[in-house]
């Protein structure tokens, strides 16, 4: 239903007032205050690179392909399912952006080199700048980003937030320094400390309270091992809207506690009282929640079909080859399955390509012959202790979605 | 006595649209005060109908599949930094109600 009003009584309603926005702006007004104020003004920071780009992106990710992404929101950008595979590492064009925070410009984040992140809950604190992190050592190492709520669109209840099939995912390639690096030049852990605590600053030019806004994200201590602080995403300084100048990586842990525009690391005996933290990103039945239900951490062992897909243009009847991506979570992904028949029977597919390491996904491909009709196809990995499950584990937000049968595609060959 | 009648069932549809029509209106001016000043959402969305420029939620000109029911949703239960305006009883249900129709109403426009 369209509602038209006569345009000089939509003009008169629409002010910019900006009795509040000095409070908003200062972060002495929570959004519920802001809620609570008479009048607000629209407010401006940050969105220099937000208006809408060319071909349809936000200006700040207008470098991307957009042949290869899904908008669903100006921060919320799936890659498709066929856009994922066709190698083993995703360009960065082709990466999902989902975002909490705007993404924070060049001019908010200044020098690159002199980016500070301070490092805190070990012998001797202290704070270092991307050029003296550079000094202390240097790595490469491949992970998957994932979106806890990667898989949502598949839930039947319809859980608010973007509603990603399969491509808030990615293999990247990351380039920084080891966490046990500068854990090593902090003279080591405080004897107390039981969790990782990353935050971001991404927060600080929108003004908001802290407490609310504020990416800060606690995992278990033992992550910092393999944890990297990255400045570098596939060859390329890590760019803005992917959490630059310096991100803090936690290999098999889901894309939430990679945090991005990284200014702290703690080593905390508690975990962060912050919203993200406590209240958002917890595994809790429908209709419930509350900081006692799980919080997104490790990624399960998943896999899905990339080729061919109804994405991928008509099936010709013959030799196909079937593709797609296979996780281990945390583990090594062993062995992925592939069936033609909606999951009645499977035959074992050939891990393709080289081996990035247990936090790398692997591709795959079974090769076979197919007659003219429908196929349901899925893909059905495992990483010797678990295995994915048939159906999702239902729960209210969406998250951590599995399950081979949603995640199987139908196609049709002529 | 048939053109009576015509003007008659006229004269009733008319009155029911104009009706209709203006509770619509007075809903869309509502709803754009509380967008841009009672609930503030015009500081952290952009919404060109409203002339807000925020930016910290999403465009509400590009969120795909926006409709009344997701708005009404998303505004009572939150998301993410946004307030759970009904669950908190920021807002009443019924200015939800009319915030939620004034942005299904306007997005993309």
């Amino acid at each position: 239903m369209m509602i038209l009003l006569g345009g000089s009584q939509m003009k008169k309603k629409i002010k910019k007032l900006n009795l509040s926005r000095r409070n908003f702006l200062a972060g002495t007004a929570t959004l519920a205050g802001i809620a609570a104020t008479a009048s607000v003004a629209p407010i401006t920071i940050a969105n220099a690179n937000h208006s809408e780009g060319k071909k349809g992106l936000p200006d700040f990710i207008s470098w991307k392909d957009r042949d290869a992404l899904i908008v669903h929101s100006d921060k919320g950008i799936e890659t498709h399912r066929s856009a994922i595979g066709e190698s083993l590492v995703t360009p960065n064009r082709n990466i999902y952006i989902r975002n909490n925070m705007p993404t924070m410009t060049d001019e908010q984040i200044g020098n690159r080199m002199d980016w500070k992140v301070s490092i805190e809950g070990v012998k001797n604190p202290k704070t270092f700048t991307i050029a003296q992190l550079q000094k202390l050592g240097h790595e490469t190492m491949a992970t998957i980003l994932q979106c806890s709520g990667n898989g949502r669109g598949f839930f039947k209840h319809k859980p608010r937030g973007s509603q990603w099939k399969t491509g808030a995912a990615a293999c990247v390639l990351w380039t920084g320094v080891p966490m046990k690096t500068v854990v090593d030049a902090c003279g080591g852990i405080n004897g107390d400390a039981v969790y990782m605590t990353s935050a971001g600053v991404d927060h600080v030019p929108t003004g908001l309270d802290p407490k609310k806004a504020m990416i800060e994200r606690s995992v278990p201590k033992k992550v910092f091992k393999d944890a990297m602080l990255a400045w570098e995403m596939n060859g390329v300084p890590l760019p803005n809207a992917h959490g630059g100048p310096l991100r803090m990586v936690t290999p098999g842990y889901f894309g939430i506690n990679n945090v991005k525009h990284l200014g702290k690391v703690a080593f905390t005996t508690q975990e962060s009282s912050v919203k993200y933290m406590k209240k958002s990103y917890r595994i809790s039945p429908i209709g419930k929640k509350g900081s006692q239900y799980p919080s997104c951490w490790e990624m399960p062992v998943k896999s899905w079909i990339t080729r061919p897909t109804d994405e991928t243009g008509t099936i010709k009847a013959g030799k196909v080859q079937i593709v797609g991506v296979a996780m281990g979570g945390t583990k090594k992904v062993r062995s992925v399955k592939v069936s033609v028949d909606g999951g009645s029977s499977w035959k074992k597919a050939k891990f393709i390509g080289p081996n990035l390491g247990k936090y790398a996904w692997r591709q795959f491909v079974l090769e076979t012959t197919l007659s003219a009709g429908t196929y349901n196809i899925a893909s059905l990995a495992s990483n010797g202790s678990d295995k994915q499950p048939e159906l999702r584990m239902e729960n209210r937000r969406g998250y951590a979605h599995n399950g081979w049968k949603d995640h199987s595609v139908n196609i049709t060959v002529v | 006595m048939k053109i009576t009648k015509f003007l008659l069932i006229s004269l009733f549809i008319f009155l029911f649209n104009s009706q209709t029509s203006f509770t619509d209106e007075a809903k869309m001016i509502k709803g754009l005060e509380i967008f841009n000043e009672t609930a503030a959402c015009a500081g952290c969305h952009i919404l060109k109908a409203a002339g807000s420029e925020g930016n910290i939620g999403p465009n509400l000109d590009t969120v795909e599949g926006l409709n009344y029911a997701s708005v009404m949703d998303i505004v009572t239960h939150g998301l993410g930094v946004m307030p759970a305006f009904g669950e908190d009883e920021i807002l009443t249900k019924d200015q939800i109600e009319i915030v939620s129709f004034y942005v299904a109403n306007s997005a993309g426009k």
